[in-house]
């Protein structure tokens, strides 16, 4: 079955376009990268999507419904900076908050049911043992895993992550795409994932858009990593290096992007 | 032996320190700050239009229903604004504006008909409003006081942990089911319908202060929500009883004497930090 399906989707932003052109289909279980420069829509696609911004043409589904109406089948990650931190919640209070909000206006008290699934979907991202702990005072990592764990709450069909791993470090970074992975291979959970970091995320990646105010390119990653296409965005000094049976994408930024088995 | 007006003024003050103490958080933690000072400002456009249609039809008891409705009609013009694409700064600076505008208006329409009637004892009311007048409560207004408080108590307690995911993630309240607007008005509600229960009692004034600072003190001091709520409450208790104590002493106006020790002991924490 489909996840997502667009067609001549586009996007305004105050009455003007902010995405243009967009077609593409994403199956059910697959993961993709949406990539592009600062101001690319990326976040923008994103967000219509997740049905919190509803001025488009086209067509646009989630496993055939419109995106208003596949809200329950969608899991959707913020970046982490766009939280307010003061709020003093726990790992654990900020997960259950994924499980409660399809039923009843009132939730004075958590369910015991979502208690418990909160510390399994806790335990799932590997961190089972801060439940008690303050999300503010977690590591990037940890943080963006606990936000992970709030978007499974509901069990999702389709994961929405806006840029998970910005401000993280390396080490970071790749706890988080191990998740990431095993979301991918234990739940087959279809994913789409904005990034200005293409580099770690190239492993579980299905399928790549290239988004730069309007469609520039969409296929598996050995179709989209290519010299033209590549420098097309990101200017003349961004090309596509293959080293033994991986590919490195180098960009105008300093990001490195590298793609295994693409066969080139 | 302690006067009667003296027992009523420390309940007021035990009625007013659970509200505020408990809403304080929330304001800080939501950003509120801004719009709270704008519900206040719009209690009293309410109430000096509830004195002009007071003195219209006999009935003074109509001031605190009138603020009231005209401080929900704000909060409902501030969230309309909010829903047209506004920022909630930009739209309370509009709402506030006018507010501001029609109140100066309805001041002079006040002295106007203030003027047609043989006798009005309003000026005193007036002031009230604006520096509280805890010692002049009456038994039926403490009723109202305590009833009304009782219920917005509730409210406040049974959606507290929503207002936390509110003020934490509103986007991610939404993705996952949530009404974040219909939670956000109902805190707007709930400031604007406290502010209109409490004002005669704290001032008009010093409302903003003593609504904003007790929380901010407490997320200075703790992390953990329950010490939070606990330093709040106590705090703006603590605060209430004693300033009610020194007014009755030094003949000072009470919410003055609450409003320089809670700035104070929030000069102090900065300070210290």
């Amino acid at each position: 079955m489909e996840a997502i399906t667009a067609e001549g989707l586009t996007i305004f932003y105050d009455g003007k376009p902010a995405v243009e052109g967009v077609d593409f289909t994403l199956e059910d279980g697959e993961t993709l990268l949406l990539l592009g420069p600062n101001g690319a829509g990326k976040t923008t696609l994103l967000k219509t999507i997740a049905c919190f911004h509803r001025d488009y043409t086209g067509r646009l589904g989630v496993f055939g419904r419109a995106p208003c109406e596949a809200k329950k089948f969608i899991g959707y990650v913020p970046q982490s900076h766009s939280l307010n931190e003061r709020v003093p919640l726990t790992a654990l209070e900020v997960v259950a908050m994924g499980g409660i909000y399809r039923r009843g206006f009132i939730h004075f008290k958590l369910p015991p049911e979502t208690v418990e699934k909160a510390k399994e979907v806790l335990g799932f991202v590997g961190l089972g043992d801060v439940s008690e702990r303050l999300f503010s005072a977690l590591s990037g990592g940890q943080k963006q895993r606990v936000l992970l764990a709030r978007a499974l709450m509901s069990d999702p069909k389709l994961l929405l992550l806006d840029e998970p791993l910005s401000a993280l470090d390396p080490s970071a970074r790749a706890e988080v795409v191990s998740v990431l992975a095993k979301i991918k291979r234990e739940r087959r959970v279809a994913m789409v994932i904005t990034t200005h970091d293409i580099n770690p995320l190239l492993e579980i990646g299905d399928k790549i858009m290239l988004l730069n105010k309007r469609l520039i390119a969409f296929g598996s990653p050995g179709e989209v990593l290519q010299d033209q296409i590549i420098k097309s965005v990101y200017g003349p000094l961004a090309r596509v290096v293959p080293v033994e049976d991986k590919l490195f994408c180098i960009t105008g930024d300093v990001h490195l992007h590298r793609h295994g088995g693409g066969g080139r | 032996m302690i006067p009667e007006y003296l027992i009523r003024a420390i309940l007021a003050s035990v009625m007013v320190s659970v509200l505020l103490g408990m809403l304080s958080p929330v304001i800080n933690m939501k950003g509120l700050a801004f719009l709270t000072h704008a519900l206040f400002h719009s209690l009293l456009f309410g109430a000096v239009l509830g004195m002009i249609l007071g003195l219209l039809f006999e009935n003074l008891s109509l001031v605190m229903l009138v603020a009231l409705i005209v401080t929900i009609i704000v909060v409902l013009t501030i969230a309309g604004l909010e829903k047209l694409g506004f920022s909630p700064d930009s739209a309370v600076g509009i709402v506030a504006s006018f507010v501001a505008g029609l109140t100066v208006l309805s001041f002079g329409v006040l002295y106007k008909v203030m003027a047609t009637r043989p006798y009005f004892p309003l000026s005193e009311s007036i002031v009230s409003y604006l520096t509280g007048d805890i010692f002049l409560i009456t038994l039926d207004d403490l009723n109202v006081l305590v009833t009304g408080g009782a219920l917005l108590f509730f409210v406040v307690l049974f959606l507290y942990r929503d207002f936390l995911y509110l003020s934490f993630d509103p986007e991610g309240m939404e993705s996952y089911g949530g009404n974040a607007r219909a939670y956000l008005m109902t805190l707007y509600v709930l400031v604007g319908a406290t502010g209109a229960l409490i004002v005669q009692t704290v001032g008009l004034i010093t409302l903003q202060v003593v609504a904003v600072l007790p929380g901010a003190i407490a997320l200075m001091v703790s992390e953990d929500i329950r010490e939070i709520l606990a330093v709040s409450l106590f705090l703006t208790l603590a605060v209430q009883l004693s300033s009610v104590v020194l007014a009755y002493i030094t003949d000072i106006p009470p919410s003055g004497i609450a409003t320089i020790m809670l700035g104070a002991i929030y000069g102090a924490l900065l300070f210290r930090r």
